[in-house]
Protein backbone atom coordinates (compact mmCIF):
# COMPACT_ATOMS: atom_id res chain seq x y z
CA UNK A 1 0.00 0.00 0.00
CA UNK A 2 2.99 2.22 1.08
CA UNK A 3 4.43 2.04 -2.93
CA UNK A 4 0.75 3.90 -3.83
CA UNK A 5 0.42 5.90 -0.97
CA UNK A 6 3.46 7.87 -1.06
CA UNK A 7 3.97 8.47 -4.40
CA UNK A 8 0.21 10.24 -4.14
CA UNK A 9 1.84 11.92 -1.36
CA UNK A 10 4.55 13.34 -2.96
CA UNK A 11 2.09 13.96 -6.11
CA UNK A 12 -0.29 16.41 -4.00
CA UNK A 13 3.13 17.80 -2.63
CA UNK A 14 4.16 18.73 -6.10
CA UNK A 15 0.80 19.75 -7.26
CA UNK A 16 0.51 22.08 -3.87
CA UNK A 17 3.98 23.94 -4.10
CA UNK A 18 3.97 24.91 -7.91
CA UNK A 19 6.81 22.59 -9.09
CA UNK A 20 7.94 24.53 -12.02
CA UNK A 21 8.19 21.29 -14.42
CA UNK A 22 5.20 20.28 -13.50
CA UNK A 23 3.24 23.23 -14.08
CA UNK A 24 5.14 23.86 -17.41
CA UNK A 25 3.97 20.16 -18.79
CA UNK A 26 0.34 21.08 -17.56
CA UNK A 27 0.92 24.24 -19.48
CA UNK A 28 2.02 22.93 -22.33
CA UNK A 29 -0.85 20.48 -22.22
CA UNK A 30 -3.78 23.45 -22.07
CA UNK A 31 -1.98 25.19 -24.57
CA UNK A 32 -1.93 23.37 -27.73
CA UNK A 33 -5.29 21.43 -27.09
CA UNK A 34 -7.02 24.88 -26.70
CA UNK A 35 -5.36 25.99 -29.90
CA UNK A 36 -6.38 22.93 -31.24
CA UNK A 37 -9.64 22.47 -30.51
CA UNK A 38 -9.98 26.58 -31.10
CA UNK A 39 -8.90 26.52 -34.78
CA UNK A 40 -10.76 23.35 -35.54
CA UNK A 41 -13.91 24.19 -33.81
CA UNK A 42 -15.12 26.97 -36.63
CA UNK A 43 -14.84 25.43 -39.72
CA UNK A 44 -16.20 21.90 -37.91
CA UNK A 45 -19.25 23.89 -37.01
CA UNK A 46 -19.75 25.26 -40.22
CA UNK A 47 -19.33 21.85 -42.09
CA UNK A 48 -21.59 20.44 -39.67
CA UNK A 49 -24.06 23.13 -40.56
CA UNK A 50 -23.73 22.86 -44.22
CA UNK A 51 -24.19 19.13 -43.87
CA UNK A 52 -27.50 19.58 -42.10
CA UNK A 53 -29.04 21.95 -44.42
CA UNK A 54 -27.87 21.64 -47.74
CA UNK A 55 -29.10 18.47 -49.47
CA UNK A 56 -26.48 16.84 -51.99
CA UNK A 57 -25.58 13.83 -53.02
CA UNK A 58 -24.07 11.43 -50.60
CA UNK A 59 -24.66 13.65 -48.30
CA UNK A 60 -25.35 10.69 -45.67
CA UNK A 61 -22.43 9.10 -46.72
CA UNK A 62 -19.95 11.88 -45.87
CA UNK A 63 -21.93 11.95 -42.39
CA UNK A 64 -21.30 8.52 -41.91
CA UNK A 65 -17.45 8.76 -42.68
CA UNK A 66 -17.29 11.05 -39.58
CA UNK A 67 -19.06 9.11 -37.77
CA UNK A 68 -16.35 6.75 -38.67
CA UNK A 69 -13.26 8.57 -37.99
CA UNK A 70 -14.69 9.81 -34.43
CA UNK A 71 -13.02 6.39 -33.22
CA UNK A 72 -9.84 6.51 -35.57
CA UNK A 73 -7.06 5.88 -33.31
CA UNK A 74 -4.45 8.52 -32.23
CA UNK A 75 -1.23 6.68 -33.28
CA UNK A 76 -2.76 6.00 -36.69
CA UNK A 77 -3.07 10.16 -37.33
CA UNK A 78 0.52 10.48 -35.61
CA UNK A 79 1.86 8.23 -38.08
CA UNK A 80 0.82 9.84 -41.21
CA UNK A 81 0.72 13.76 -39.63
CA UNK A 82 4.86 11.73 -39.36
CA UNK A 83 4.91 11.06 -42.65
CA UNK A 84 3.36 14.46 -44.08
CA UNK A 85 5.96 16.52 -41.64
CA UNK A 86 9.11 13.96 -41.72
CA UNK A 87 11.75 15.57 -43.93
CA UNK A 88 11.46 13.06 -47.00
CA UNK A 89 7.45 13.85 -46.33
CA UNK A 90 5.31 16.22 -49.18
CA UNK A 91 5.24 19.06 -46.19
CA UNK A 92 8.40 18.36 -44.63
CA UNK A 93 10.24 22.01 -45.80
CA UNK A 94 7.78 23.55 -43.26
CA UNK A 95 9.89 22.29 -40.85
CA UNK A 96 6.78 21.38 -38.45
CA UNK A 97 8.34 17.71 -36.91
CA UNK A 98 8.55 17.94 -33.10
CA UNK A 99 7.19 21.31 -32.79
CA UNK A 100 3.79 21.70 -31.02
CA UNK A 101 2.69 22.95 -34.25
CA UNK A 102 2.83 19.71 -35.47
CA UNK A 103 1.17 18.03 -31.87
CA UNK A 104 -1.55 21.18 -33.05
CA UNK A 105 -2.29 19.99 -36.26
CA UNK A 106 -2.21 15.82 -35.12
CA UNK A 107 -4.95 16.74 -32.02
CA UNK A 108 -7.18 19.01 -35.15
CA UNK A 109 -7.30 16.37 -36.97
CA UNK A 110 -8.45 14.18 -33.83
CA UNK A 111 -11.06 16.51 -32.78
CA UNK A 112 -12.13 17.56 -36.20
CA UNK A 113 -14.62 14.67 -36.82
CA UNK A 114 -15.97 14.44 -33.38
CA UNK A 115 -17.00 18.28 -33.77
CA UNK A 116 -18.53 17.59 -37.46
CA UNK A 117 -20.43 14.68 -36.21
CA UNK A 118 -21.78 15.70 -32.37
CA UNK A 119 -22.10 19.38 -34.22
CA UNK A 120 -24.34 17.82 -37.26
CA UNK A 121 -26.13 15.57 -34.57
CA UNK A 122 -27.36 18.62 -32.46
CA UNK A 123 -27.92 21.21 -35.71
CA UNK A 124 -30.17 18.25 -37.10
CA UNK A 125 -32.32 17.79 -33.86
CA UNK A 126 -32.86 21.56 -33.83
CA UNK A 127 -36.33 22.76 -34.26
CA UNK A 128 -36.79 23.55 -38.45
CA UNK A 129 -39.02 26.07 -37.37
CA UNK A 130 -36.16 27.77 -35.39
CA UNK A 131 -34.47 28.57 -39.25
CA UNK A 132 -37.80 29.50 -41.14
CA UNK A 133 -38.85 31.60 -38.01
CA UNK A 134 -35.26 33.46 -38.39
CA UNK A 135 -36.09 33.69 -42.17
CA UNK A 136 -39.37 34.59 -42.11
CA UNK A 137 -37.99 37.36 -39.73
CA UNK A 138 -36.23 38.97 -41.92
CA UNK A 139 -32.24 37.36 -41.23
CA UNK A 140 -30.21 36.59 -44.57
CA UNK A 141 -28.92 32.96 -44.58
CA UNK A 142 -25.60 33.90 -42.38
CA UNK A 143 -27.90 35.34 -39.21
CA UNK A 144 -30.44 32.57 -39.58
CA UNK A 145 -27.61 30.09 -39.18
CA UNK A 146 -25.97 32.25 -36.14
CA UNK A 147 -29.46 32.24 -34.33
CA UNK A 148 -29.98 28.47 -34.97
CA UNK A 149 -26.25 28.01 -32.90
CA UNK A 150 -27.28 29.84 -30.45
CA UNK A 151 -30.57 27.71 -30.31
CA UNK A 152 -28.39 24.58 -30.14
CA UNK A 153 -25.63 26.50 -28.15
CA UNK A 154 -25.92 23.59 -25.68
CA UNK A 155 -25.58 20.37 -27.83
CA UNK A 156 -22.68 22.32 -29.87
CA UNK A 157 -20.60 22.85 -26.42
CA UNK A 158 -21.46 19.21 -25.58
CA UNK A 159 -19.10 18.30 -29.26
CA UNK A 160 -16.51 20.95 -28.06
CA UNK A 161 -16.01 19.58 -24.59
CA UNK A 162 -16.42 16.06 -25.89
CA UNK A 163 -13.43 17.39 -28.67
CA UNK A 164 -11.47 18.84 -26.03
CA UNK A 165 -11.57 15.95 -23.55
CA UNK A 166 -10.42 13.18 -26.73
CA UNK A 167 -7.55 15.40 -27.42
CA UNK A 168 -5.93 16.55 -24.22
CA UNK A 169 -5.78 12.81 -22.52
CA UNK A 170 -3.96 11.53 -26.18
CA UNK A 171 -0.69 10.29 -26.33
CA UNK A 172 -0.31 8.45 -29.87
CA UNK A 173 -0.33 11.93 -31.77
CA UNK A 174 1.71 13.86 -29.68
CA UNK A 175 4.30 11.20 -28.44
CA UNK A 176 4.89 10.66 -32.53
CA UNK A 177 4.52 14.38 -33.87
CA UNK A 178 5.61 16.23 -30.57
CA UNK A 179 8.69 14.18 -29.83
CA UNK A 180 8.37 14.34 -26.21
CA UNK A 181 10.55 16.71 -26.14
CA UNK A 182 11.08 18.28 -21.87
CA UNK A 183 9.76 22.01 -21.96
CA UNK A 184 8.98 22.02 -25.86
CA UNK A 185 6.73 19.46 -26.47
CA UNK A 186 6.06 17.30 -23.58
CA UNK A 187 2.37 17.45 -22.60
CA UNK A 188 0.33 15.51 -19.84
CA UNK A 189 0.01 12.23 -21.57
CA UNK A 190 3.23 12.10 -22.94
CA UNK A 191 5.17 12.49 -19.55
CA UNK A 192 3.57 10.32 -17.91
CA UNK A 193 4.26 7.57 -19.67
CA UNK A 194 7.71 8.73 -19.16
CA UNK A 195 8.17 9.42 -15.91
CA UNK A 196 5.97 6.34 -15.09
CA UNK A 197 8.82 3.83 -17.64
CA UNK A 198 11.65 6.00 -15.32
CA UNK A 199 10.09 4.77 -12.15
CA UNK A 200 9.04 8.32 -11.17
CA UNK A 201 5.91 7.40 -10.28
CA UNK A 202 4.83 10.62 -7.57
CA UNK A 203 5.06 13.08 -11.25
CA UNK A 204 3.15 10.59 -13.10
CA UNK A 205 0.41 10.30 -10.34
CA UNK A 206 0.55 14.29 -9.97
CA UNK A 207 -0.52 14.68 -13.76
CA UNK A 208 -3.13 11.75 -13.61
CA UNK A 209 -4.71 14.19 -11.25
CA UNK A 210 -4.88 16.66 -13.38
CA UNK A 211 -6.24 14.91 -16.09
CA UNK A 212 -8.95 13.02 -13.95
CA UNK A 213 -9.72 16.53 -12.04
CA UNK A 214 -10.33 17.91 -16.16
CA UNK A 215 -11.93 14.65 -17.00
CA UNK A 216 -14.25 15.17 -14.05
CA UNK A 217 -15.20 18.64 -14.16
CA UNK A 218 -15.48 18.03 -18.50
CA UNK A 219 -18.28 15.76 -17.63
CA UNK A 220 -19.90 17.77 -14.70
CA UNK A 221 -20.31 20.50 -17.46
CA UNK A 222 -21.41 18.18 -19.75
CA UNK A 223 -24.36 17.12 -17.52
CA UNK A 224 -25.09 20.64 -16.70
CA UNK A 225 -25.01 21.65 -20.15
CA UNK A 226 -27.23 18.06 -21.38
CA UNK A 227 -29.86 19.32 -18.25
CA UNK A 228 -29.67 22.85 -19.28
CA UNK A 229 -30.69 21.76 -22.63
CA UNK A 230 -33.66 19.17 -21.68
CA UNK A 231 -34.78 22.34 -19.81
CA UNK A 232 -34.90 24.96 -22.54
CA UNK A 233 -36.79 22.64 -24.90
CA UNK B 1 -58.12 44.87 -58.52
CA UNK B 2 -55.55 47.20 -59.68
CA UNK B 3 -54.39 48.67 -56.42
CA UNK B 4 -50.85 49.18 -55.67
CA UNK B 5 -49.48 46.72 -53.26
CA UNK B 6 -51.29 44.11 -54.26
CA UNK B 7 -49.45 40.70 -54.62
CA UNK B 8 -50.47 37.85 -57.36
CA UNK B 9 -48.94 34.75 -57.83
CA UNK B 10 -49.52 32.92 -61.20
CA UNK B 11 -49.26 29.40 -62.45
CA UNK B 12 -48.08 27.88 -58.91
CA UNK B 13 -47.33 24.06 -59.24
CA UNK B 14 -46.00 21.87 -56.12
CA UNK B 15 -44.81 17.69 -56.33
CA UNK B 16 -43.78 15.87 -53.56
CA UNK B 17 -42.75 13.17 -55.59
CA UNK B 18 -45.34 11.74 -57.97
CA UNK B 19 -47.93 13.36 -55.91
CA UNK B 20 -49.49 16.69 -56.81
CA UNK B 21 -49.79 19.10 -54.15
CA UNK B 22 -50.76 22.59 -55.37
CA UNK B 23 -52.16 23.78 -59.06
CA UNK B 24 -52.88 27.08 -58.44
CA UNK B 25 -53.28 29.63 -61.36
CA UNK B 26 -53.87 32.76 -59.61
CA UNK B 27 -54.07 34.06 -56.32
CA UNK B 28 -53.89 37.55 -55.14
CA UNK B 29 -53.46 38.97 -52.29
CA UNK B 30 -55.07 42.41 -51.61
CA UNK B 31 -53.81 44.72 -48.79
CA UNK B 32 -56.23 45.72 -45.92
CA UNK B 33 -58.11 42.10 -46.94
CA UNK B 34 -58.03 39.49 -44.59
CA UNK B 35 -58.32 35.62 -46.56
CA UNK B 36 -59.02 32.76 -45.33
CA UNK B 37 -58.20 29.55 -46.68
CA UNK B 38 -59.74 26.22 -45.87
CA UNK B 39 -58.77 22.51 -46.74
CA UNK B 40 -58.38 19.11 -44.98
CA UNK B 41 -55.17 18.06 -43.71
CA UNK B 42 -53.36 17.48 -45.93
CA UNK B 43 -54.46 19.74 -48.63
CA UNK B 44 -51.22 21.47 -48.78
CA UNK B 45 -52.26 24.87 -46.75
CA UNK B 46 -49.23 24.41 -44.79
CA UNK B 47 -47.12 24.24 -48.39
CA UNK B 48 -48.99 27.20 -49.56
CA UNK B 49 -48.32 29.85 -47.31
CA UNK B 50 -44.56 28.57 -47.21
CA UNK B 51 -44.22 29.11 -50.77
CA UNK B 52 -46.10 32.26 -50.43
CA UNK B 53 -43.51 33.51 -47.95
CA UNK B 54 -40.53 32.17 -50.03
CA UNK B 55 -39.81 29.71 -47.48
CA UNK B 56 -39.94 26.76 -49.71
CA UNK B 57 -39.42 26.83 -53.07
CA UNK B 58 -42.49 25.88 -55.96
CA UNK B 59 -42.10 24.03 -58.93
CA UNK B 60 -42.88 26.50 -60.60
CA UNK B 61 -44.45 30.25 -59.93
CA UNK B 62 -44.33 33.63 -61.03
CA UNK B 63 -45.06 36.60 -58.28
CA UNK B 64 -46.25 40.27 -59.75
CA UNK B 65 -45.35 42.54 -57.29
CA UNK B 66 -45.97 45.98 -57.94
CA UNK B 67 -47.52 45.11 -61.51
CA UNK B 68 -43.82 43.69 -62.32
CA UNK B 69 -43.66 40.17 -62.82
CA UNK B 70 -40.87 37.56 -62.18
CA UNK B 71 -40.71 33.73 -61.59
CA UNK B 72 -40.56 33.12 -57.71
CA UNK B 73 -36.76 32.20 -57.43
CA UNK B 74 -36.08 35.60 -58.97
CA UNK B 75 -38.08 37.61 -55.87
CA UNK B 76 -37.52 34.86 -53.17
CA UNK B 77 -35.69 37.52 -50.87
CA UNK B 78 -37.89 40.12 -51.48
CA UNK B 79 -41.04 37.83 -50.49
CA UNK B 80 -39.07 36.97 -47.47
CA UNK B 81 -38.57 40.98 -46.64
CA UNK B 82 -42.42 41.61 -47.83
CA UNK B 83 -44.01 38.68 -45.63
CA UNK B 84 -44.28 37.16 -42.50
CA UNK B 85 -45.09 33.41 -41.91
CA UNK B 86 -46.38 32.18 -38.47
CA UNK B 87 -46.36 28.37 -37.94
CA UNK B 88 -49.35 26.94 -36.29
CA UNK B 89 -47.64 26.65 -32.75
CA UNK B 90 -44.87 29.54 -33.28
CA UNK B 91 -41.27 29.05 -32.59
CA UNK B 92 -40.07 30.92 -29.46
CA UNK B 93 -36.10 31.38 -29.55
CA UNK B 94 -34.64 30.22 -25.98
CA UNK B 95 -34.32 33.61 -25.46
CA UNK B 96 -36.58 36.38 -23.39
CA UNK B 97 -40.12 37.78 -24.32
CA UNK B 98 -38.50 41.42 -25.16
CA UNK B 99 -35.63 39.70 -27.27
CA UNK B 100 -38.46 37.27 -28.78
CA UNK B 101 -40.43 40.38 -29.86
CA UNK B 102 -37.47 42.47 -30.59
CA UNK B 103 -35.66 39.59 -32.94
CA UNK B 104 -36.73 40.67 -36.42
CA UNK B 105 -36.28 44.63 -35.71
CA UNK B 106 -32.32 43.71 -34.48
CA UNK B 107 -31.75 41.16 -37.47
CA UNK B 108 -32.93 43.90 -39.96
CA UNK B 109 -31.02 46.49 -38.17
CA UNK B 110 -33.03 48.60 -36.63
CA UNK B 111 -31.15 51.04 -33.88
CA UNK B 112 -31.09 50.11 -30.69
CA UNK B 113 -33.07 52.62 -28.75
CA UNK B 114 -35.60 52.69 -31.53
CA UNK B 115 -35.64 49.30 -31.14
CA UNK B 116 -35.90 49.52 -27.20
CA UNK B 117 -39.31 51.82 -27.59
CA UNK B 118 -41.14 49.99 -30.44
CA UNK B 119 -40.86 46.63 -28.11
CA UNK B 120 -41.50 48.52 -25.38
CA UNK B 121 -45.10 49.94 -26.92
CA UNK B 122 -45.87 46.63 -28.70
CA UNK B 123 -45.62 44.55 -24.90
CA UNK B 124 -47.59 46.71 -23.65
CA UNK B 125 -50.49 46.87 -26.24
CA UNK B 126 -50.47 42.95 -26.11
CA UNK B 127 -50.49 42.57 -21.81
CA UNK B 128 -47.10 41.04 -21.98
CA UNK B 129 -44.83 43.48 -20.27
CA UNK B 130 -44.92 41.76 -16.92
CA UNK B 131 -43.56 39.03 -18.71
CA UNK B 132 -40.61 41.23 -20.33
CA UNK B 133 -37.95 39.45 -18.13
CA UNK B 134 -39.27 35.91 -18.77
CA UNK B 135 -38.25 33.19 -21.06
CA UNK B 136 -40.63 33.21 -23.84
CA UNK B 137 -41.19 29.16 -23.84
CA UNK B 138 -42.33 29.37 -20.29
CA UNK B 139 -45.43 31.60 -21.86
CA UNK B 140 -48.67 29.73 -22.18
CA UNK B 141 -49.57 28.29 -25.79
CA UNK B 142 -52.21 31.32 -26.36
CA UNK B 143 -49.84 34.14 -24.91
CA UNK B 144 -46.96 32.61 -27.36
CA UNK B 145 -49.06 33.33 -30.31
CA UNK B 146 -49.86 36.43 -29.22
CA UNK B 147 -46.36 37.39 -28.68
CA UNK B 148 -45.48 35.66 -31.64
CA UNK B 149 -48.04 38.23 -33.83
CA UNK B 150 -46.80 41.31 -32.21
CA UNK B 151 -43.08 40.16 -33.33
CA UNK B 152 -44.01 39.78 -36.88
CA UNK B 153 -46.45 43.42 -36.43
CA UNK B 154 -43.37 45.20 -35.67
CA UNK B 155 -42.08 44.78 -38.91
CA UNK B 156 -44.57 45.95 -40.69
CA UNK B 157 -44.88 43.01 -43.42
CA UNK B 158 -47.38 43.53 -46.43
CA UNK B 159 -48.49 40.28 -46.02
CA UNK B 160 -49.11 38.31 -42.96
CA UNK B 161 -49.47 34.57 -43.12
CA UNK B 162 -50.72 32.62 -40.71
CA UNK B 163 -51.05 28.59 -40.62
CA UNK B 164 -53.68 27.65 -37.88
CA UNK B 165 -53.38 30.67 -35.46
CA UNK B 166 -56.02 29.53 -33.18
CA UNK B 167 -55.85 25.87 -32.89
CA UNK B 168 -56.07 24.35 -29.63
CA UNK B 169 -56.94 27.78 -28.30
CA UNK B 170 -59.80 28.43 -25.62
CA UNK B 171 -62.60 31.00 -27.02
CA UNK B 172 -61.46 33.73 -25.09
CA UNK B 173 -57.87 33.07 -26.57
CA UNK B 174 -58.94 32.88 -30.18
CA UNK B 175 -61.64 35.94 -29.32
CA UNK B 176 -58.14 37.69 -28.86
CA UNK B 177 -56.47 36.71 -31.44
CA UNK B 178 -59.07 37.66 -33.83
CA UNK B 179 -59.61 40.94 -32.45
CA UNK B 180 -55.77 41.47 -32.36
CA UNK B 181 -55.76 40.66 -36.43
CA UNK B 182 -58.45 42.95 -36.66
CA UNK B 183 -56.60 45.69 -34.95
CA UNK B 184 -53.35 44.80 -37.06
CA UNK B 185 -55.56 44.93 -40.43
CA UNK B 186 -54.64 48.04 -42.25
CA UNK B 187 -54.59 49.73 -45.52
CA UNK B 188 -50.96 48.33 -45.81
CA UNK B 189 -51.39 44.67 -45.14
CA UNK B 190 -52.54 41.56 -46.55
CA UNK B 191 -53.26 38.63 -44.11
CA UNK B 192 -54.16 35.33 -44.97
CA UNK B 193 -55.03 32.89 -42.30
CA UNK B 194 -55.25 28.94 -42.71
CA UNK B 195 -57.79 26.94 -40.63
CA UNK B 196 -59.93 24.28 -40.82
CA UNK B 197 -63.11 26.34 -38.86
CA UNK B 198 -63.84 29.88 -39.10
CA UNK B 199 -67.09 31.29 -37.33
CA UNK B 200 -68.59 33.92 -39.41
CA UNK B 201 -68.64 36.12 -35.94
CA UNK B 202 -65.14 35.48 -35.44
CA UNK B 203 -63.87 37.11 -38.83
CA UNK B 204 -67.14 39.15 -40.46
CA UNK B 205 -64.79 40.69 -42.89
CA UNK B 206 -62.97 37.73 -44.39
CA UNK B 207 -63.29 36.60 -47.68
CA UNK B 208 -63.02 32.47 -48.16
CA UNK B 209 -60.92 30.17 -50.36
CA UNK B 210 -60.81 26.17 -50.20
CA UNK B 211 -58.10 24.56 -51.04
CA UNK B 212 -59.06 20.60 -52.44
CA UNK B 213 -56.84 18.63 -54.63
CA UNK B 214 -54.29 20.79 -55.11
CA UNK B 215 -56.85 24.13 -56.39
CA UNK B 216 -57.89 27.11 -54.77
CA UNK B 217 -61.55 27.13 -54.87
CA UNK B 218 -64.41 29.92 -53.74
CA UNK B 219 -65.63 28.54 -50.56
CA UNK B 220 -68.94 28.51 -48.89
CA UNK B 221 -71.05 31.20 -50.00
CA UNK B 222 -71.92 32.16 -46.67
CA UNK B 223 -68.52 33.04 -45.94
CA UNK B 224 -67.84 34.95 -49.11
CA UNK B 225 -67.68 38.80 -48.77
CA UNK B 226 -69.80 40.55 -51.44
CA UNK B 227 -70.96 44.21 -52.47
CA UNK B 228 -69.51 47.35 -51.34
CA UNK B 229 -67.43 47.76 -53.72
CA UNK B 230 -65.10 45.22 -52.39
CA UNK B 231 -63.38 42.46 -54.09
CA UNK B 232 -65.10 38.84 -54.52
CA UNK B 233 -63.14 35.23 -54.15
CA UNK B 234 -63.47 35.43 -58.29
CA UNK B 235 -60.97 38.90 -58.10
CA UNK B 236 -58.74 36.78 -56.31
CA UNK B 237 -58.89 33.48 -57.81
CA UNK B 238 -58.86 35.20 -61.12
CA UNK B 239 -61.65 33.25 -62.56
CA UNK B 240 -65.63 33.84 -63.15
CA UNK B 241 -68.10 32.16 -61.42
Amino acid sequence: MDSLLQPTHEAFHLLLTGDRDLWTIIGISFRVSLKAILCATPFALLLAFLLAYVSFPGRRLVVSIFETLMALPAVVVGLLIYLLLSRSGPLGDLRLLFTQSAMVIGQIVLCFPILVAMGYAAIRAADRRAWETALTLGAGRPRAMLTLIHEVRFGLLVAVIAGFGRIVSEIGTSMMVGGNIAGHTRNIPTAIALETSKGHFAEGIALGIVLVTLAFGLNLALNLLQRREVQAT
Amino acid sequence: MNNDGQLCFSQLEKHYRERHVLSIGRLTLVPGRIVHLTGRNGAGKTTLLKILAGLEPPDCCDVSLDHHSQPWQAVRQRLRRDMVYLHQHPYMFDDTVTDNLGYGLRVTGVHRARRRRAVAVMLERIGLEHAARRNARTLSGGEQQHLALARAWLLQPRVLLLDEPTANMDSEFRRQTWTLLQEMLNDELAIMVSSHELSKAECPNCLNLHLQDGRLNAGPPSLHLVGQGRPTAQDYLGVKP
